[in-house]
């Protein structure tokens, strides 16, 4: 078993450890499934049940919170209708980019920046009353490790993007995994 | 070997600490200073907090926010990664 040896400075200091390769690429792989069928379930519980209303979370959750100046606006009208097609829709294409490792670091991007929103939102709703960190919040945790590890290497469709001319030594491959 | 840019920094020291700062330092903060902590019939803990709910998720969120910007900054900024495109070497944010 490859094991990989991580040196550098970091907050002033020396650092090393060694992890092993074959459970870095496991445990990176089990997070994108777990967070990937996360988003997917979400996502298509939506869609199957639709139309989907997302006002009561915009509109009316939303209110007194840290993001009501950000979000109350998309309460009605054309905002409103672009949220609700853009949160399931969203929500389903994250978790497939998750799963298969399609644009695994965009995925996970836009999944963090899902995630914050129903972190502050629900956590105002319920008074957090189990304090700041939520399963929400690990989630933007969980995305943010996928990013920064540009987690798409493993069992990827990322690997065979990589390959093609638009991704190929262009800016454009950041947003793979 | 450390090669961080100055976008790498500010997420890692002013986006990180200001989620540990609001997270973990405020936590400690208001279990250390704060009133009691009885739990209701929910079971859940009732709050006194020592800093106010919007200054702490205030932090927080700015913190995260620094983190996103970063982010971005990094895929629109930065040169295009090099290497290996063999499919065997993720690009990595380190460029």
């Amino acid at each position: 078993m490859s094991t990989q040896s991580i040196r550098t400075r970091f907050l002033g200091t020396e650092t090393s450890f060694s992890v092993s390769g074959a459970w870095l690429s496991y445990w990176i792989l089990l997070l994108r499934l777990t967070a990937g069928w996360w988003m997917l379930h979400a996502g298509l519980d939506k869609i199957w049940a639709w139309p989907f209303d997302a006002s009561w979370f915009v509109g009316g959750a939303a209110q007194g919170t840290i993001l009501a100046p950000f979000v109350t606006p998309f309460s009605d009208g054309i905002l409103l209708a672009f949220v609700n097609v853009a949160v399931p829709l969203g929500q389903t294409a994250i978790g497939l980019g998750l799963i298969l490792g399609v644009l695994t670091r965009t995925a996970a991007f836009f999944g963090a920046f899902m995630m914050l929103f129903f972190y502050f939102i629900n956590g105002y709703g319920g008074g957090w009353a189990n304090g700041m960190v939520t399963g929400e919040l690990l989630g933007i945790m969980v995305f943010g490790t996928i990013v920064a590890l540009g987690a798409g290497g493993v069992l990827a469709v990322d690997n065979r993007l990589r390959e093609m001319e638009l991704f190929e030594n262009t800016r454009l491959r950041k947003l793979l995994g | 070997m450390s090669d961080l840019s100055t976008a790498d920094q500010i997420a890692m020291y002013v986006g990180g600490g200001l989620v540990v700062l609001g997270v973990v330092v405020i936590g400690l903060l208001d279990m250390l200073l704060g009133a009691g902590h009885p739990v209701d019939s929910e079971g859940a803990i009732e709050h006194a907090a020592v800093v106010p709910i919007d200054i702490r998720a205030g932090i927080i969120l700015l913190g995260l926010v620094i983190w996103g910007l970063v982010a971005v900054y990094k895929f629109a900024a930065g040169s295009a990664p090099s290497g290996s495109t063999t499919g065997q070497t993720p690009s990595g944010m380190d460029d």
